[in-house]
């Protein structure tokens, strides 16, 4: 069965100046699929994700609907206290209702509301259909290659060697060094280019 | 440039071409070409006898075609490696069936080597850095105005730079190529194919403003009783000390006229530059003995090859795509592929190194563990359903998908079948394969069919 | 994805000057979900009727889901990337 915890983050009062988080709450509950609901002030604190870490094991929670600011931001965040919680990063899900809702519809309260409530429905369905999924990992061959010999590619190439990697600097001029060496003195110090 | 060379950990290959990339971070294969030099570097000393006997010469492109090379050649006096090779399609041994051989005479050590073949050398990188470089717009082809590259003594920054350089062919001396004189009067013209949508690039190219303001310095420092004059539509100078270097310029006599140059035209010895000073609005007319372009930079010849063999994406003019303008200046869309200097767009030295060494700490955090995760959200194939078309192959940015053969047991008889498969470490998560693919057998993780159809039911509720 | 019966959406009660359209916009996660985002940055406003759909690229955008938001009843789409 999927039991899909609703948390609305007031973001001080970046949203909830705008949304209406006491109605979106009671409107959430309503939303299929639904276990919990709650709203706090600021979601990404540390208490706002011990809310989450909590919820999560009381209410047998197995999907999570943050409504937030963009994924762009927290989505990584939220994703580590759904580890913390015991579930799987990926049954997160986030509605971005500050930089897509309250900030941008900001003078109409009741439709940024009923927006807000409409973006948390869409992304409580989307939550529903997913999947826990594992991260695989790839060996990592520890030898870096630089294509270009100029001083972008020296500059790389040495930064790479000082700090204990092998490097190859492959340069298809028959010397190194790039339009730079070219050059006479280099503005603003007026030193060589060599 | 010696640093690079003498480092331990540093395997410098010149004369050489990458070929090949494929695989994934952290396991990129890598097909390299180094190129023949004809001359056996482990034995050459570099004592310079072969290229003073050389018989051929050759227009010098390092040094902007202003003097002549050997066949036989470096760079320049103190290039790295500081030893020759052979320039095979202008040397005679090679061109009229081995009627030469007279760096082979000369040559003391006994390093020269016609037989030399390239050499292709495979190998495994965790990571990519890419530092391209940059070239100059060819001006010659657009600016009829300015004589389309015919007259001698309208020259590029870059030919000006090889001049002023001592170990270039002038050993620092400013002169005009058309007589070897000092010239007296020097024009310098900017955004010659910058800021021109009309001919050239509707970018700016960064460094002309202050490379000019420096070459004014030069000419007034190393000519006595010199002139300048600077054609200019706008002053940028934002960086430390910028400002105060152009003003300097200034300071030292530096006439800065705003407007663009309507022509160039040879009269006796000299060139006659018409332009409009656009701030007293009148038509102004200087006459000089040498003109300097400050001409666009382009991405180098050659790196749309490059792109198209790591799969990186290029912007509107060529250069490379980062994946964030912002927050992810040196990494790009194919992971473990990081993007140095100016092969990312338009930048001087300092911007450069700091990109340079940007794009090191991602390959240094990327070396700091032995594995790494991978994001999960990629392509699957349901094998089932999946027909083997290649749509999807076709379709994918990231060369991620293959075709592989299954064996299936059907009514007691073994089938072969084609069908795609994808692999994680390439596949960036776009989701084109899912859809063009006609089957619906190939999905996206974390942003499933289903996923995004509830979506969208939700939304039109 | 299963073709669903067709339940023709009932049409929006016809209110002159009330009637809102229902827009559904794809948008590419790496630039234009991120343009979204920088609107609300910049504290642009724009008409609330929108309804953005976060995918990994505008490559994402199956035509079926596009057929599905004007069965469902959509009055507009817009794929940006
Ligand atoms: C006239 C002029 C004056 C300038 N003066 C100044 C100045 O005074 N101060 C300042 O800060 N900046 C100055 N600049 C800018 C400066 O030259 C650049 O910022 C700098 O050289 C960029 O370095 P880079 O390594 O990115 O590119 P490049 O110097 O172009 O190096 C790229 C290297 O990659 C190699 N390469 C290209 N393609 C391949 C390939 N496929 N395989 C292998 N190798 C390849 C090239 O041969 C080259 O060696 C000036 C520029 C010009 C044009």
């Amino acid at each position: 069965m999927k039991r899909v915890g609703v948390f609305i983050c007031h973001c001080g009062s970046n949203i909830s100046a705008v949304v209406d988080v006491n109605s979106v709450a009671e409107a959430a509950k309503k939303i299929p699929n639904v276990a919990y609901v709650t709203h706090y002030k600021y979601m990404c604190s540390d208490p706002g994700q011990e809310e989450i870490v909590k919820a999560v094991n009381e209410h047998n929670l197995n999907r999570v609907v943050v409504a937030s600011c963009s994924p762009r931001l927290h989505e990584p965040t939220f994703q580590k206290t759904l580890q913390r919680a015991g579930l799987n990063p990926y049954l997160l899900e986030i509605a971005n209702i500050r930089e897509q809702c309250s900030w941008v519809h900001s003078k109409f309260k009741d439709l940024a509301t009923a927006k807000a409530i409409a973006l948390i429905r869409m992304m409580v369905a989307k939550a529903a259909e997913n999947v826990p999924l594992l991260r695989p990992s790839v060996y990592i061959r520890k030898k870096a290659l630089v294509i270009g010999g100029g001083i972008a590619g020296m500059q790389a190439a040495l930064d790479i060697a000082d700090a204990g990697y092998p490097v190859v600097l492959v340069e298809r001029d028959n010397t190194i060094g790039g339009k730079m060496a070219m050059l006479d003195k280099t503005f603003p110090t007026l030193d060589c280019s060599a | 440039m010696v640093a690079a060379s003498q480092h331990p950990n540093i395997t410098l290959m010149t004369y050489s071409e990458v070929e090949e990339v494929g695989g994934y971070v952290g396991n990129f294969r890598v097909k390299i070409r180094q190129k023949a030099k004809s001359v056996n570097h482990d034995l050459c000393t570099g004592c310079g006898i072969c290229w003073e006997k050389c018989p051929n010469t050759i227009l010098n492109e390092y040094n902007q075609g202003l003097n002549l090379r050997k066949a036989i050649y470096i760079r320049f006096p103190q290039a790295v490696p500081n030893k020759p090779v052979i320039d095979r399609e202008n040397c005679r041994q090679f061109q009229m069936d081995g009627k030469c051989g007279v760096c082979k005479e000369v040559c003391q050590a006994g390093a020269i080597d016609y037989e030399q073949q390239d050499l292709i050398l495979e190998e495994e990188f965790g990571s990519i850095v890419v530092a391209t470089g940059f070239d100059l717009f060819a001006w010659e082809k657009a600016y009829g105005e300015y004589g389309y590259g015919k007259y001698p003594d309208v020259i590029s920054g870059l030919q000006f730079e090889r001049m002023s350089n001592s170990s270039g062919p002038t050993e620092g001396k400013i002169l005009r190529p058309s007589d070897g004189k000092e010239p007296q009067r020097v024009v310098f013209i900017k955004c010659v194919g910058s800021r021109d949508d009309a001919k050239g690039k509707s970018y700016c190219s960064k460094v002309c403003c202050m490379y000019t303001a420096k070459h004014a310095h030069q000419v007034l420092e190393k000519i006595e009783g010199s002139e300048v004059y600077v054609f200019y539509i706008d002053v940028r100078t934002p960086g430390k000390g910028y400002e105060e270097f152009y003003r300097h310029s200034l300071e030292e006599g530096a006439l800065y006229i705003r407007g663009r140059v309507s022509n160039i035209i040879p009269k006796n010895s000299s060139l006659i530059v018409r332009g409009e000073d656009t701030l007293l609005g009148r038509q102004v007319e200087v006459e000089a003995d040498l003109v300097v372009l400050a001409t666009a930079m382009t991405p180098s010849y050659g790196s749309d090859a490059v792109a198209r063999m790591i799969g990186i994406g290029t912007d509107k003019d060529g250069f490379f795509e980062e994946a964030h303008p912002k927050l992810r200046p040196v990494e790009c869309h194919t992971a473990g592929v990081y993007l140095a200097g100016t092969c990312q767009g338009v930048k001087d030295i300092p911007d450069t190194v700091s990109q340079a060494s940007g794009s090191a700490v991602k390959v240094c955090a990327l070396f700091s563990v032995d594995e790494r995760e991978l994001d999960p959200l990629t392509s699957s194939v349901n094998e089932s359903i999946c027909s083997g078309c290649s749509t999807c192959v076709l379709v994918c940015p990231f060369k991620a998908i293959e075709i592989k053969t299954v064996t299936e047991r059907f009514y007691g008889q073994t089938l072969q079948r084609q069908v795609a498969a994808v692999n994680e470490a390439l596949c960036q998560g776009c989701g084109t394969c899912t859809a063009a693919c006609r089957s619906g057998a190939i999905n996206l993780k974390g942003f499933t069919n289903e996923q995004i159809l509830a979506e969208v039911k939700a939304a039109c509720l | 994805m299963s073709l669903e019966k067709t339940t023709a959406p009932k049409p929006a009660p016809a209110q002159p000057g009330n009637w809102e359209p229902k827009i559904i916009a794809f948008c590419c996660h790496w630039c234009a979900y991120t343009a979204a985002d920088l609107a609300g940055l910049s504290r642009i406003q724009y008409p609330a009727a929108v309804r953005i759909i976060r995918v990994p690229c505008s490559g994402r955008a199956n035509p079926q889901f596009i057929l599905k938001a004007f069965q469902k009843g959509a009055d507009g789409i817009l794929v940006a990337g």
